[in-house]
């Protein structure tokens, strides 16, 4: 876009240079002559100059966007400039001329080609002037602004041109109508400056001083250029509507920035209260985006002091934060710690957390600090901050001896340390949501790693019926479960259950799955299979990491089962009207050294009699609460088994699940559920 | 979840670890942090009485196995006291009993220190 404005303003400056070239020819052949149609070309020449030029300068003011106080500090800087060359030009000029005339064989060229140059100069000082006040214009948003100004502008040529054309004593009250007509649309266009409006005060002293100068010089240039020096002469001299038009241009310059300079006048005195209401519109608007987007708590904070000390006009701010049973004084502007927490102390001396409900303001009494610049705080305005209805911070501005809190600058603290607690609330939430979201999507890895680990179907026996239930909990429990066929007639299983939760745990059963995996295809017995596995973990695993776990196998041409416990839930063996819990010794794995586990580990087996019902289960069955939190227990789960004994071991698996689900029914399921059940029918 | 919460007392170069509410994976952080600085402290005999901890789960027991190594290597034991049946049938499923020493109250336990 700007390459292709500069090819733009490039295309009009060639057509300005153009027009220029055209003139100096046109002065070389014809000079200054009288007859009337060659005035008028001259005229419509520069005329097409001035127009090229302005349609330039528009686009390459376009292409910038500059403040209305830098565009006037331009033109101050050219009227000065047009002031010393008009008034160095009497001095100047002659000596040049005369030079001219004594050296060179064709003075009438050079007189001409300078002529041209400081003409196309003065063009180019009008054509900015113009430009600067027409941009001035239209800060202005008005409806039909555009036929104003195009009207004034229509008027200007007039004014200029008749001045030149309608000389004649019958038609010359034309050309002082136009003159008069245009002077009064440059008023009317010029009372028109709401724009300074929005300056602050700081500016609008800088813009009275400068509207100040820049009427004088252009006043100053306007009489000089109406007057008999050889500027005004030069000027007249090539084109008497150049030098009206100018002259119009100038006036208009000077009745804008009179203006400008009485209306800045007026606007003086509310400037202050002006700056402090927009101070506040910005703050809060400001603040209103900043609800949506400060996420950090920290950051959210330090903006909040930094907004609530220009809005206030306070001299430090900062927020008492209660963090348990402490308060803790956050992001202090312009304040020390210790100070700060000295008038927190004298604050929470007169008011609690609780009793504060709006804005209000103390005297500060005790000295804070021996330091003369912090000790200067004498008022404080203390704001409520609140998250879930309850007031967790205070936000507290100071002032010094000598100023005070207006109910204005009360009502603005009371409005922003709402929107504070609303924007902190906001951010914690999104923490608290994010962070549930991080959680749930690992939990959601954990269980997908769960779900594969365990075995998709039971194997199927024609004297051994097997059945298992799993329902994991929310937060992943680490349960684990297996089946191994070692041979056609020895069925090998583990049930086991890792410390811990979530996806850690979850890693830890893909390890023990690989552990036991690898372990039942070359050792058989039990004992001899948790040793191994106790070794390797107790290297794997982290110090207060451990795996609870029983292994056996079933020998279904012996009729026999054996297994051990490496500190795992007892195994319950259901035969005829009896139940017996079966907990030979073992420690968990991972707990000890080899040696020590070796020596207090058992195994233990069992001669298989027709309808022996074999359970296995993990804590989660046991464990599982109902609303008055208490557990299902043993004694819930062994009458609930002997009752329903009858069944098939699928029947009797999801018979029990069911009683667990309906005895906690009151209650989150905390842990894993494992239930796995053997059934031997020859 | 549930409460948990911790006291420490001092009795002569025991310390004594009194336990409160349900010990699981979210509140065995109080508990590590009491070992820490106990460690730190180079207090080495530690008693943990657990009369009103209502429930312990697989990794409130992981606390104890943590710190045990350092604490012993350094002459120090943690006892366990003043434990529920319930409490206790979950320490001794895992075979903990053989692997700390847990009396009926804080005084066998302390006795115990003094006499080795």
């Amino acid at each position: 876009m700007v390459k292709i404005s500069r090819n733009i303003v490039t295309t009009q400056l060639q057509l300005f240079f153009l027009v220029a070239f055209l003139l100096f020819i046109f002065k070389i052949f014809f000079g200054s002559s009288d007859y009337v149609y060659l005035r008028i070309l001259l005229d419509l020449l520069i005329s097409a100059s001035i127009f090229f030029l302005l349609l330039a300068l528009v686009r390459f003011e376009n292409s910038r966007t500059t403040a209305p106080l830098s565009l006037i500090m331009n033109v101050g800087i050219l009227s000065a400039i047009m002031f010393f060359i008009i008034t160095f030009s009497d001095y100047l000029m002659p000596g040049i001329f005369d030079n001219i005339n004594l050296k060179l064989k064709n003075p009438g060229l050079v007189y001409d080609i300078v002529s041209v140059f400081y003409v196309l100069v003065f063009i180019g000082f009008v054509s900015y002037f113009l430009l600067t006040l027409r941009h001035f214009f239209f800060l202005n948003q008005g409806r039909n602004v555009r036929i104003y100004f195009n009207t004034m502008m229509i008027f200007f040529i007039l004014a200029s041109l008749s001045g030149n054309f309608f000389q004649a004593e019958n038609v010359s009250f034309l050309s002082s109508t136009f003159l008069i007509v245009s002077v009064l649309l440059m008023v009317f266009n010029s009372i028109r400056i709401s724009w300074i409006a929005f300056l602050s005060k700081k500016e609008k002293i800088y813009l009275l001083l400068l509207s100040f100068v820049i009427t004088t010089l252009f006043i100053v240039n306007i009489s000089n250029s109406s007057g008999d020096n050889i500027h005004s002469q030069m000027i007249n001299a090539f084109s008497p509507s150049l030098k009206q038009f100018n002259v119009i241009v100038m006036v208009y310059g000077s009745i804008y920035f009179l203006i400008l300079f009485f209306t800045t006048l007026f606007h003086l005195p509310t400037a202050e209260a002006y700056d402090r209401k927009a101070q506040e519109v910005t703050s809060l608007q400001y603040f209103s985006k900043l609800i949506t987007e400060v996420l950090d708590f920290n950051d959210l904070a330090e903006t909040v002091t930094d907004i609530a000390q220009k809005l206030s006009g306070s001299k430090a701010t900062w927020i008492i934060w209660k963090n348990g049973a402490k308060q803790n004084s956050l992001a202090a502007k312009n304040i020390g710690f210790v100070e700060s927490d000295k008038v927190t102390k004298q604050i929470l001396e007169r008011i609690s957390f609780e009793n504060l409900t709006s804005t209000r303001t103390f005297n500060i009494k005790e000295k804070i600090s021996e330091n003369p610049a912090s000790n200067s705080l004498a008022v404080v305005s203390v704001s409520p901050i609140k998250t879930r209805g309850d007031t967790q911070g205070i936000l507290v501005a100071a002032k010094g001896s000598g100023q005070i809190f207006t109910q204005d600058d009360l009502n603005a603290m009371e409005t922003f340390s709402d929107y504070a607690s609303v924007a902190i609330e906001n951010s914690r939430l999104l923490e608290e949501s994010i962070e549930k979201e991080r959680l749930e999507k690992e939990l959601d890895v954990a269980r997908e790693i769960q779900r594969k680990i365990l075995p998709l179907q039971v194997p199927v026996y024609p004297n051994l019926q097997v059945a298992s239930v799993f329902i994991p909990a929310f937060e992943v429990g680490g349960d684990y479960y297996d089946f191994f066929k070692i041979t056609e007639t020895k069925l090998g299983f583990v049930i086991a259950d890792v410390s811990g939760k979530g996806i850690s745990a979850a890693f830890i059963m893909a390890e023990v799955k690989g552990i036991f995996e690898s372990l039942s295809k070359t050792i058989e017995r039990p004992k001899e299979i948790l040793i191994k596995a106790n070794e390797i973990l107790k290297e794997a695993l982290d110090s207060k990491t451990f795996v609870s776990a029983a292994y056996g196998y079933f020998d279904l041409a012996e009729k026999k089962l054996v297994f051990s416990r490496a500190g795992h839930c007892p195994l319950f063996l259901l035969r005829g009207g009896d139940s017996k819990q079966i907990r030979p010794s073992g420690l968990g794995l991972g707990l000890s050294d080899t040696d020590y586990f070796e020596k207090t580990l058992e195994e233990y087996s069992i001669d298989l009699n027709e309808n022996d019902t074999i359970v296995l289960y993990t804590d989660g069955v046991t464990e599982a609460k109902n609303e008055l939190l208490e557990d299902f227990g043993d004694k819930l789960f062994l009458q609930a088994l002997q009752s329903n004994i009858n069944l098939t071991a699928e029947e009797l698996s999801n018979t029990i699940i069911k009683e667990i689900t309906v005895f906690s029914s009151g209650h989150e399921q905390y842990d894993d559920i494992t239930l796995v059940i053997f059934k031997w029918q020859q | 979840m549930a409460e948990f919460s911790t006291s420490v007392r001092e009795n002569g170069d025991i310390s004594i670890i009194n336990l409160k509410g349900f010990l699981d994976a979210h509140t065995a952080p109080t508990l590590e942090s009491n070992f820490t600085q106990l460690i730190n402290d180079s207090k080495f005999k530690i008693v943990v009485n657990f009369e009103n901890l209502a429930y312990i789960s697989s990794a409130g027991l992981g606390v104890f196995m943590a710190y045990i190594e350092s604490i012993r290597d350094n002459k120090g034991d943690i006892k366990l006291t003043n434990m529920s049946d319930k409490v206790f049938n979950i320490f001794d499923l895992l075979g903990f009993p053989l692997l700390y020493e847990i009396y009926k109250n804080e005084e066998e336990a302390i006795k115990k220190f003094s006499g080795s």
